[in-house]
């Protein structure tokens, strides 16, 4: 870290010499010392704003408010209640912005994105509405003249050199606080929430502490650099506070690099030169600066400094991924470090009870519990749709339970936003990665531990200074096995990496319990070793709740279990009991009865093959989901997919039908090869596809849905079949009153009805079914069941569905799918009829 | 005597407040596919009354109100092709940031082609003079526009839920994934929603030409306006977009009667009202990306 303490100033330094060069290289091109001053005026401006808009990831339109109201006020002080002075103007100006701010902050950061931005801008236009017409308090269209600079001590400040000089050092000065605020404790978090606010919250950052504070920042620098051109022009007009400004100093901000700290410096320079030197040839060239700002957005969105950082990049060599995973040095087996331990607790302590929440017309998750021991590792499973992540939520603090309790250590915790519910003791992990990406790993979990010192809101004091947390953060790298990767860049990272950062925030916080979300997804087998060891190691001091579809792992690894199943907890205990346990087997498993009359499976063993997805590999982000996955079908065939949640079932029917583009493999359909193609041209060459809950289209009528399954693709039949509506009546009859009826209104089993009559209305060889009987009642099941029976003749089916009982009834042949391979494959009827050899193939 | 100088102020206000609609309907349709706030929807504003002057010279008024939207319309399509494309999966801070170059830049041609003092523009024969309804006087060409904007609003509602064009437009903003399995490919449609959105934006600005002021900010200064509608109504909410335009130009025109000065403010007062107590506009829908 030594390389820090040049580095650190570095800034300074160059602002310095910026300073002292500029107005001799402005009057050395032949601009005068005034164009100097506006440029060290405008730089401040932009290093307000770039305060908001690069550090902490606000888009505020509307700066130019608080630039015109520090100037109005700083004028307005002087001529009604200072006269003759002009420095308790200058400080008043500031004040009186900062307070300003402080209430408007308050008010409109509660919104968020797009609607802040808006609201910024509004507060522009009202701010130009009263300075251009309030004409009695701010001089309405003429402004507010005679405005005079007087003296300070023996120094006249008419003089332009004397101003200049005084500007900069009011400058200098500014950048210097800038400097120690973003270097802050303060200011890290404040680029936490620009890349993830979210996890920010999660970590026990009150982001909305934050956010009004560097707003007020903000406002008074720039206010302080409206007040000086005031001075400067010895006026305050109403062009201060126009739209246009503001897109001029966002402009500038941008132009010049919204990510680096003396990008906005640059901007204003590149800015006023722009100015001056183009308004020499054209009266446009306001239309030019704007083409480049529109240009840097689209080509360069980082600005000047990201090109020069690019450039830089090309002839140095930075750490690559591979290169940094290199240096890394892996302890195994190490002990949980000392100050990660919290203080040993016996007995209960986490409990949840009663927890229900419905969303919608939906009950979720009802009557709920769970308790959490001391030193025990608790396993949440249930089958798809059970609840458990649900649950997992309402605990961590994602969503508020409509009712029940949850008690942290005897304290309650189930009405708190997530921020206080992590400073309480309770942390969680992710399962879709959720890290600070644009950070280093170092970053990331110092931000973590930083969360939970009493420092964290500190603006003023070097983060270096705070040795301590600097030496927790290199003890929870090694103890992560991430020594040696410290400047790789969280996004930069492997899948498994990515996973360790995330359990390394969580562990950061520094919890008495601890909650894991699905830890060994998409790992490989000796990463998913790893963790698991990981977690045994936690667990000796820390208590640990996971949420895991890796029932195997998860049953040798925790002490006790709890399994869900539709939206009610089925039963608690230990592993060998849940292993067991009979109804636990059936949920997974079935009882071995179908709950259907029917048919009995064919063999399709000599009609022509229709699909041969070979090898295929599917990736969602970083995460692994289909390896080397193949299966065959033929035609006048229902194939069924089996496989627990996570296996990649879906993923497999997303990257046939391509909404997801498959990364290698072949995948072949009638002859033709569609990896690669898009969704629209795959649909038009005959496959058919009804997604998992249904994607009826809300607010439209059962005709109209079917009318958009009818618009883009051949209805001619002549690769495929095709229901024209005579036929969809004459196999589902129920929908003859329903046409007119919109969609949302249908119930379960009509919604899937539709949802099949929509996808056969067009061409379709291959009709893809993903979980069609979820949630319908038996008897319409009956009624899709039939009908599936009876399309098998016209067309093959490939079908994804947990209903054991069922789907080994309708299909022919089946392939089970685990971490995206095939498992196993062969016909249906075995695994139907025969309880135990399904069981020995399907349950652990 | 005062109720039905108020009453008039209300139907002024609806007026004005259709006025808003044409634009604020236009923005919420380019946000409602494409998921981008279009802050140069202005330019394309200030770019109808400008096109439409010249238009005028050669055609006349009538056919300036179809000539000019289609005209501008046609550099819509340009502008979704070559520049809003790329921002449809990008940080929404960038597409805001975009845009808002653009603006910039619109203004700035205009005055580099038009320049920067106000242009005369005549209103047509036809309408000039008030028309007696009752008690109440009206001028006649607010009447006129008004009838314009009632027409293009119910032709808009009707093409999305009365044709097969809308219906892919509306199940495409749900679910894009659904309409493409379906064998719709969506872009097209996007091209088209994003040029009828300007198209209508460009008519905004012929019909108002003739009695604002048509100078190179005026794209700015509506563009307040409108982004007030639009949140206060709720981004992607027809109704709400409506509703929203016609109070605020309600509460416009009767607080411009009473204080003349405090006219512009009182929408923005009012906005930041509406803000606080239903976030999402009054009948807005909720848009995780955008929080």
């Amino acid at each position: 870290m030594s390389a820090f303490v040049n580095q650190k100033y570095k800034s300074l330094w160059i602002g310095v010499a910026g300073l002292v060069l500029l107005p001799l290289v402005f009057q050395g091109i032949g601009l005068t010392l005034d164009a100097a001053t506006v440029v060290v005026i405008l730089a401040m401006a932009a290093m307000g704003l770039n305060l908001l808009v690069g550090t902490t990831g606000l888009v505020s339109f509307g700066h130019s408010a608080w630039f015109g109201i520090g100037g109005y006020a700083a004028a307005l002080a002087q001529l009604h209640w200072f006269p003759g002075q002009m420095w308790v103007p200058l400080l008043f100006s500031v004040a009186f912005t900062a307070a300003l701010s402080l209430v408007v902050g308050f008010l409109i950061l509660r919104r968020r994105g797009v609607y802040f931005s808006l609201l910024t801008l509004a507060l522009c236009a009202l701010t130009f509405a009263i300075s251009f017409r309030w004409t009695s308090l701010t001089g309405g269209e003429g402004g507010l003249g005679g405005i005079e600079r007087y003296t300070l001590g023996p120094l006249n400040l008419d003089d332009q050199l004397t101003y200049y000089a005084v500007v900069a050092v009011i400058g200098l000065a500014v950048l210097y606080v800038l400097l120690r605020v973003v270097r802050s404790p303060f200011g890290h978090v404040l680029v936490a929430i620009r890349e993830n606010e979210q996890r920010a919250t999660f970590q026990g950052y009150d982001i909305n502490k934050y956010k009004l504070l560097a707003f007020v920042l903000s406002a008074s620098v720039t206010a302080l650099a409206g007040a000086l051109l005031v001075f400067l022009h010895r006026l305050a007009a109403a062009e201060s506070t126009t739209v246009g400004f503001s897109g001029e100093l966002l402009a500038i901000v941008v132009i010049g690099g919204m990510r680096s700290f003396l990008g906005p410096a640059l901007g204003s320079v590149f800015f006023l030169l722009f100015r001056e030197l183009f308004s020499m040839y054209t009266d446009n060239w306001l239309l030019w600066f704007g083409l480049i700002f529109v240009g840097f957005i689209v080509f360069s969105p980082s600005g000047l400094t990201g090109i020069w950082a690019q450039l830089r990049r090309r002839f140095q060599h930075q750490p690559e991924d591979s290169a940094a995973m290199s240096k890394r040095k892996i302890y195994e087996g190490l002990p949980l470090p000392e100050f990660l331990r919290p203080a040993r607790r016996e007995g209960e302590v986490l409990q949840a009870q009663g927890i229900s929440k419905h969303f919608g017309g939906i009950q979720a998750v009802r009557e709920a519990q769970l308790t959490v021991e001391a030193g025990q590792i608790h396993a949440l499973i249930g089958p798809n749709g059970a609840g458990k992540t649900t649950t997992f939520n309402l605990i961590s603090g994602m969503f508020m339970p409509d009712a029940g309790k949850v008690r942290l250590n005897g304290q309650e915790i189930q009405h708190l936003p997530p921020d206080r519910i992590c400073q309480k003791g309770l942390a969680r992990s992710f399962q879709i990665t959720n890290l600070f990406k644009g950070l280093s790993i170092y970053e990331n979990l110092r931000l973590s531990l930083q969360a939970r010192h009493a420092a964290r809101f500190n603006f003023w004091r070097d983060i270096d200074s705070y040795p301590e947390i600097h030496a927790e953060t290199a003890e929870l790298m090694k103890f992560l096995g991430l020594q040696g990767m410290e400047e790789v860049g969280g996004g930069d990272l492997s899948y498994g990496g990515q996973r360790l950062v995330d359990l390394g925030l969580a562990l950061g916080s520094k919890p008495q319990v601890l909650l894991m979300d699905e830890p060994l997804a998409g790992l490989a087998a000796a990463e998913r070793e790893r963790v698991s060891n990981l977690v045994k190691t936690i667990a000796s001091n820390i208590p640990v709740l996971i949420v895991e579809h890796d029932i195997d792992r998860v049953l040798s690894l925790s002490h006790r279990v709890t399994v869900m199943n539709q939206g009610e907890v089925l039963m608690s205990g230990t592993p060998e009991e849940v292993r067991n346990d009979r109804r636990v087997q059936e949920i997974y498993t079935g009882t071995g009865t179908p709950p259907v009359t029917g048919r009995v499976a064919g063999h399709a063993g000599d009609r022509p093959l229709l699909l041969n997805f070979e090898k295929v590999n599917a990736f969602y982000g970083k995460s692994h989901i289909l390896n080397d996955a193949s299966l065959q079908v033929r035609e006048g065939e229902i194939v069924a997919l089996l496989g627990r949640n996570g296996a990649g079932k879906s993923t497999l029917l997303k990257t046939l039908v391509g909404l997801v583009k498959p990364a290698s493999g072949q995948v072949e359909y009638a002859g033709r090869n569609i990896a690669g193609l898009s969704a629209p041209d795959i649909a038009r060459l005959g496959l058919g596809y009804v997604p998992q809950g249904r994607g009826l289209f809300a607010g439209m009528t059962v005709a109209e849905n079917l009318a958009l399954g009818r618009l883009a693709r051949p209805t001619d039949g002549s690769n495929g079949i095709v229901w024209n509506e005579e036929q969809i009546l004459h196999y589902f009859p129920r929908l003859k009153e329903r046409m007119h009826v919109a969609a949302d209104y249908l119930s379960g089993g009509e919604q899937q009805m539709v949802a099949v009559a929509r996808a056969l209305s067009g061409n379709v060889k291959l009709l893809l079914l993903d979980e069609p009987f979820e949630g319908l009642a038996p008897t319409v099941v009956q009624e899709l069941f039939t009908v599936f029976d009876l399309l098998r003749q016209h067309v093959s089916i490939l079908i994804v569905e947990h209903n054991l009982d069922l789907v080994l009834a309708l299909a022919d042949r089946v392939y089970a799918l685990e971490r995206g391979a095939v498992f196993h494959e062969g016909p249906a009827e075995p695994l139907l009829t025969r309880l135990d050899y399904r069981k020995q193939i399907l349950w652990l | 005597m005062e109720i039905v100088f108020l009453l008039e102020q209300v139907v002024n206000g609806l007026v004005l407040g259709g006025y808003y609609l044409l634009l604020a309907l236009g923005l919420s349709l380019i946000f409602s596919v494409g998921g981008i706030v279009n802050l140069a929807h202005g330019a394309f504003y200030a770019l109808g009354a400008y096109v439409s002057l010249e238009v005028i010279k050669y055609f006349g008024f009538g056919a300036s109100i179809f000539i000019t939207p289609l005209a501008v319309g046609l550099l819509g399509i340009l502008f979704e092709r070559y520049l809003l494309r790329r921002f449809y999966t990008a940080d929404p801070i960038l597409s805001l940031l975009v845009t808002f170059g653009l603006a910039m830049v619109g203004e700035q041609f205009i005055r580099m082609v038009w320049g920067a003092a106000p242009l005369a523009s005549t209103m047509p024969p036809e309408f000039k003079g008030q028309l007696l309804v009752g008690d109440m006087m009206f001028s006649r060409y607010r009447l006129f526009i008004l009838g314009v904007v009632a027409v293009v609003m119910c032709g808009i509602w009707l093409l999305l839920h009365k044709t097969s064009f809308g219906r892919v437009v509306r199940a495409g903003v749900q679910k894009p994934d659904m309409v493409a399995v379906l064998g719709i490919r969506l872009q097209p449609y996007m091209t088209a929603i994003v040029m009828l959105g300007v198209a209508t934006a460009a008519l905004g600005g012929v019909l108002f030409g003739p009695i604002a002021v048509v100078q190179p900010a005026m794209g700015t200064e509506i563009m307040t306006v409108a982004f007030v509608v639009v949140v206060i109504g709720g981004l992607g909410s027809f109704w709400g977009v409506v509703l929203a335009a016609l109070l605020v130009g309600v509460v416009r025109g009767i607080t411009i009667h009473f204080e003349p000065a405090a006219g512009e403010a009182s929408m923005y007062v009012l906005m930041f009202l509406v803000l606080m107590f239903r976030p999402r506009g009054l009948l807005g829908e909720r848009i995780e990306r955008f929080e």
